[in-house]
């Protein structure tokens, strides 16, 4: 034995440095402590009563753990109908909010007569409740509706379409949530167009470069963040979409894995609910983290 | 149409064209956009005061020129609509007040932190918001339905707080960051503790702040239809009323449903625009 260690005691251990710690930031503790404390304990107890609950017998529980759920779910047909329309409309409707939002993000880094007003309609879509945004689509995309009708009148089709019957039902379903989230969308990207410096596109110009490689080499480049955390926020909710098949009315004739969800939990079948919660969870989880590993590595090779 | 400034060289009146063409090209663009963002909430108002004759027939009006308040009569008079608009109305305000209470002190002490702490506290706020909102309710509808609170406001506003307390503390954050800390430091300075200092000077200079936060969490409620739609069965929402009447009654009843649903919200969120104007903060530093 050395001394050095004989006069270790002296030195603080991991127990008193977390008192010490505690001391100093005895206030922020004791503010923080009911924010965190309710985040995650109404979010995590739940999710994990709800994974718990997917592996035990169904329709109410117990005799965990059981696969009887997910078997159950696998061979419905309407799970399955459900899961791959939550993937179509997931991404056609968060492709379509990209590319719009970036038209719309790349028309306001113009100067116009009327900027001000076109900034201030563009983002009415979100102030609309998503209840109402897509009951609103329902007088557009009935097949005695104002779409039909405009079509009509432009001569482009002589007989009315049913915009709200599977499949053509998961484009309006992507529609409506284009039509309400577009704008916030279109946010994300406008503060990352605006992050890049001008002079590089004056640069660009000076060296000949046209308007489309400018857009190329310079925007699509340089908006890469702000388009992977759009893509990420954005396909989160989309998969987690709910309101919009409710709301258009088309909840049991176009499923998605949320309505689904929720149907079963109305018929009292609880453990296959919680199932489809899971894989919902999983398929998000998998999902963002493909796309940031994917948009992480094309940044380092490109 | 400005730079139409007269030039000698060869090719100029060529780009002026191609620039009028590009302006040409953006203002129809403008309008189109315009057009489809607006198109459905004109609808929505409109078909509410529509003659039915003008909507019910194989080309319905774009512009009606025959009007009723039918619609609007028959909404106002049915027994669904004020218990409705009651238990939507308490629970947003219920929900916004405890937000409140929980979120200030925990987003003050966050907006107080080392830069790395606190992009990781609300980093881990915002995670929680990446599960399925289903997988959260059935768990929660099931308890309140074992505690005998199915249907309550109380469970209503426990659901609600779990989706606005991580976007309501990351509003009041960024209202907390614009507080310079020299005035707390003048405070106590002046012998005042902490907790007097947070409750006499940071909050009534964050107000401007907190109101926007509280506004947000208040819409954030009124919108909700998940947790809404697995808590209730007879005592809906006024969100879940429109859902129910969708698939039961025409498009211009709807559409007054629809309207009634919105009007707090375009009230609210003018409320907010005049708080996001005022500046409290600048008059307190130089004064």
């Amino acid at each position: 034995m050395t001394t050095a260690q004989l006069v270790r005691p002296y030195t603080p251990s991991r127990v008193s440095r977390a008192a010490a710690f505690v001391k100093r930031h005895g206030f922020e503790i004791v503010l923080i402590t009911p924010l965190f404390v309710y985040v995650f304990g109404t979010t995590l107890v739940p999710v994990f009563a709800s994974i718990l609950l997917g592996f035990q017998n169904p329709p109410r529980g117990g005799g965990f753990p059981s696969l009887e759920s997910y078997n159950l779910v696998i061979q419905d047909y309407q799970f399955v109908s459900a899961f791959i329309n939550t993937l179509i409309i997931t991404f056609t409707s968060v492709g379509l909010e990209l590319i719009l939002g970036l038209i719309v993000a790349l028309v306001m880094t113009r100067t116009f007569r009327g900027r001000g007003v076109f900034r201030a309609i563009m983002l009415l879509p979100l102030g609309i409740p998503v209840v109402v945004a897509a009951s609103n689509m329902r007088y557009i995309f009935l097949s005695s509706g104002y779409l039909n009708q405009a079509l009509i009148d432009l001569n482009l089709i002589s007989q009315p379409i049913d915009w709200l019957r599977y499949p053509l039902a998961l484009f309006t379903v992507a529609i409506s949530d284009m039509w309400k989230v577009t704008p916030l969308v279109m946010l994300i990207l406008l503060a990352g167009l605006e992050s890049i410096p001008s002079e590089l596109y004056e640069a660009a110009q000076v060296d000949g470069a046209g308007v489309w490689q400018r857009f190329r080499r310079i925007t699509l480049p340089l908006l890469k963040p702000a388009i992977t955390s759009a893509v990420v926020i954005r396909g989160i909710d989309a998969f987690r979409i709910f309101a919009h098949p409710m709301g258009l009315g088309v909840g049991r004739t176009v499923p998605v894995l949320s309505t689904f969800g929720y149907y079963e939990y109305q018929r009292v079948y609880y453990t296959t609910s919680a199932a489809t919660s899971t894989i919902l969870l999983v398929m998000i989880l998998v999902t963002v983290l493909l796309y940031i590993r994917i948009a992480g590595t094309e940044e380092i090779t490109g | 149409m400005s730079e139409a400034a007269p030039t000698s060289r060869p090719g100029a009146r060529r780009i002026n064209w191609g620039k009028r063409a590009g302006r040409v090209g953006l203002a129809l663009l403008v309008l189109l956009i315009v057009a489809v963002t607006m198109a459905p909430v004109y609808f929505m108002v409109v078909l509410s005061v529509m003659e039915p004759s003008e909507f019910f027939r194989p080309d319905p009006a774009y512009f009606p020129t025959k009007f009723t308040t039918q619609w609007w009569e028959r909404v106002l008079n049915s027994e669904t609509l004020y218990p409705a608009f009651t238990k939507s109305l308490v629970v947003a305000t219920v929900t916004t007040a405890i937000a409140l209470v929980i979120s200030v002190p925990g987003a003050y002490a966050i907006s107080r932190m080392a830069p790395k702490v606190k992009y990781f506290l609300i980093l881990s706020l915002f995670f929680t918001r990446m599960y399925p909102e289903i997988g959260i309710a059935l768990p929660v509808a099931v308890f309140f339905l074992r505690m005998g609170l199915y249907e309550s406001i109380i469970g209503l506003v426990f659901a609600h707080l779990i989706l606005v307390l991580p976007i309501c503390a990351w509003i009041l954050v960024g209202a907390f960051e614009t507080i310079p800390r020299d005035l707390e430091e003048a405070a106590s300075v002046d012998g005042a503790s902490r907790l007097r200092t947070l409750w006499r000077v940071v909050i009534p200079l964050a107000a401007p702040g907190i109101s926007v936060a509280a506004i947000f969490t208040w819409l954030l409620s009124w919108d909700e239809v998940t947790y809404a739609r697995f808590l209730t069965l007879l005592h809906p929402t006024l969100p879940i009323q429109l859902l129910d009447i969708i698939g039961r009654s025409g498009p211009t009843v709807v559409a007054t449903w629809a309207t009634i649903v919105t009007i707090p919200v375009v009230i609210v969120t003018y409320l907010m625009q005049r708080w996001l104007r005022a500046d409290y903060l600048a008059g307190a530093v130089k004064g």
